[in-house]
């Protein structure tokens, strides 16, 4: 892989747009704060919010089924007079653990759709890649015309780039 | 008059991600950690130390050692957890609500403000635990198998009480903990020391700031946000409706809700002014945490008292509104009676003092502010001794009516939790990035002032 390490955001984006453009290759840009707007050439949003919606619904439709079968089935009791399915005073403990679901499913997700917890990365092979967190823009290209993405580089002038083994 | 601003000029994204990275890191520092952070740990052990001390004897020997009797059954257990959990919520407001509402000045207080949140949220959590006379059948609570054929019941608010902190604990342990990743890997890529950078890697769980990273990361952060504004909003009610679901005198109120999230409120913003005025000082961070930070939090703490003055206001309507005697007799009492001191001392230090912060000279003199954010800390200490022993020790029989009085395993109990928070809270403070380095670089690209 082709690792290049660029002075400016924009530099970084135009050089990643271009290569998209281009097809040289599978192009991941590398920076220490949110990207300023969504890149060309990378198609949707994060899938996350669906699945912590999914979390969310599993927690809180969960949390309803185990609070009426308890009282319902496993273990009526009568508080008050009032029916065993009283389901009005499921609701505090139904939201709480919607919520509890949501996040839970939001942080499980975003570890695996992030590629976290990987031991072995081969892209921090590449010196670049110590300052990607410090304020450099790095662009890392797994190039499938390696040409092609020396090419676009040399247009657009990184401030330094390395080849890495993966 | 203009704002001032959000950050000192001149400050850059390189500039903000060395100094909080110094402030954290400490290279070439002598010494490595400075001295009044150890004067203050050693302090802080020192209350925890008396807080495991107390809690050793209360397995041993067990509740009896508290002052807890017939009529007044709830004591300094149930007033501290109360008194803890309400100072979590302003992490939580600032955090959250405030990132909701899109406002620049809370990028430098979230990560201090969502750590006081996390330490406070763990002091409450032990109480309602110590309270339960066999604290090692905790477990009960949950709603697991057991050869028993028990469940809990479910109809009770210190059921949902149960949901709401085993919750509360937990998102607010995962929204700081997520929040923190890009500066652990920041800080991972700064280290110096082999110990530091195998430390932050850990932590940060491989965190390298792709596009792929970043595009879940916002989604995420911004999705937990939107829960996490909500939750808070719940958990004080459910607080409150432990006491509203009962009968006691005093408590069966429909406002006891809102009241006990305006309470909430008011610690929060006050235990973050406590902690932050200060530390800007001894970390050098008065580049971030501004003179606008300063008089924004002083705004947010007035609102939040003339909120709670409100509730004061019409739990007392309400009491006299009504045609129970014996509410009107207990708040006669509450005003009047054995437990007046306590009354005036909550009206004074919550409702009176932070009157002042309507001047603007005194929201920037930092001294002043500090001392009416402990006044009401202190305040609101005493609001939920008024509400849970007051109400208690006057029930609707005369015969019944007692007193409580603490006694030293109680005290030291409470002190304990605060030596607790102190002593997680400095851990922090030393170990984690005290602002959020990333959040400050993006609002410093998009051109602040």
């Amino acid at each position: 892989m082709i690792v290049a390490a660029f002075a400016t955001e924009e530099g970084m984006r135009e050089a990643a747009a271009e290569m998209r453009r281009g097809d040289c290759g599978f192009v991941e840009t590398y920076m220490a704060m949110e990207p300023w707007e969504a890149e060309v050439g990378v198609e949707g949003g994060s899938v996350l919010p669906t699945v912590m919606l999914g979390g969310g619904i599993v927690g809180g439709v969960g949390g309803f089924l185990m609070q009426a079968y308890a009282t319902t089935v496993s273990y009526p009791q009568n508080i008050g007079g009032r029916p065993d399915l009283s389901w009005p005073s499921y609701v505090p403990a139904t939201f709480e653990l919607a919520v509890l679901g949501a996040v839970v499913a939001g942080m499980a997700g975003f570890l695996l759709l992030a590629g976290m917890l990987r031991l072995y990365e081969p892209v921090d092979e590449a010196d670049c890649m110590r300052g990607a967190m410090l304020g450099s823009y790095v662009l890392v290209v797994r190039p499938a015309d390696s040409a092609c993405a020396r090419r676009v580089l040399a247009r657009h002038a990184p401030i330094r780039i390395e080849e890495v083994a993966e | 008059m203009s704002a001032p601003a959000v950050i000192a000029a001149g400050e850059t994204a390189q500039s903000v991600t060395e100094r909080i990275c110094a402030v954290t890191l400490r290279e070439g520092a002598r010494p490595w950690t400075p001295l009044w952070w150890w004067v203050a740990f050693a302090v802080s052990l020192g209350l925890l130390g008396m807080g495991v001390i107390s809690v050793a004897w209360l397995f041993y020997a067990g509740l009896g050692i508290w002052g807890i009797d017939w009529p007044v059954v709830w004591g300094l257990d149930i007033l501290n957890y109360v008194w803890w959990i309400a100072i979590a919520s302003g992490g939580t407001f600032i955090s959250a609500l405030f990132f909701l509402l899109g406002v620049e000045w809370r990028t430098a207080l979230n990560r201090l403000a969502e750590s006081l949140t996390l330490c406070a949220a763990l002091c409450a959590a032990i109480f309602p635990i110590l309270h339960l006379g066999r604290p090692w059948f905790f477990y009960w609570l949950f709603p697991y198998p057991n050869t028993m054929g028990l469940w809990a019941q479910f109809r009770s608010p210190l059921v949902w009480d149960f949901f709401a902190i085993l919750t509360y604990v937990l998102a607010s342990i995962l929204f700081w903990y997520f929040g923190l990743l890009p500066d652990l890997a920041t800080l991972r890529d700064r280290a110096g020391r082999p110990g530091q950078r195998v430390f932050y890697g850990v932590l940060a769980l491989g965190f390298r700031g792709s596009g792929r990273q970043w595009r879940h990361y916002r989604a995420v952060y911004a999705v937990m946000a939107a829960l996490m504004a909500p939750l808070v909003v719940s958990v004080h009610s459910i607080v409150g409706m432990d006491f509203a679901g009962s009968a006691a005198t005093g408590w069966h109120s429909t406002q006891f809700p809102p009241f006990f999230v305006f309470g909430a409120a008011l610690s929060g913003f006050a235990v973050v002014l406590v902690a932050i005025l200060p530390l800007r000082a001894l970390l050098g961070l008065q580049a971030y945490v501004t003179a606008r930070h300063i008089d924004v939090l002083g705004r947010l703490f007035l609102t939040s008292s003339l909120c709670v003055a409100y509730a004061y206001l019409m739990d007392a309507f309400s009491t006299f509104y009504g045609s129970d005697p014996a509410e009107r007799t207990m708040f006669v009492l509450r005003v009047f009676g054995l437990y007046a001191p306590v009354y005036w001392g909550t009206i004074v230090l919550n409702i009176v003092l932070p009157q002042l912060l309507w001047w603007r000279a005194v929201r920037m003199t930092a001294p002043l502010v500090w001392l009416i954010g402990l006044g009401v800390l202190v305040g609101m200490w005493l609001e939920r001794f008024q509400i849970i022993v007051t109400s208690l020790a006057r029930t609707q029989m005369p015969s019944s009516w007692g007193q409580y009085t603490p006694t030293i395993w109680e005290w030291s109990l409470l002190f304990g939790t605060i030596g607790l928070f102190l002593t997680t809270f400095l851990l922090i403070v030393r170990l984690m990035p005290v602002v959020a380095m990333a959040e400050m670089r993006a609002m410093l690209r998009g051109g602040v002032g």
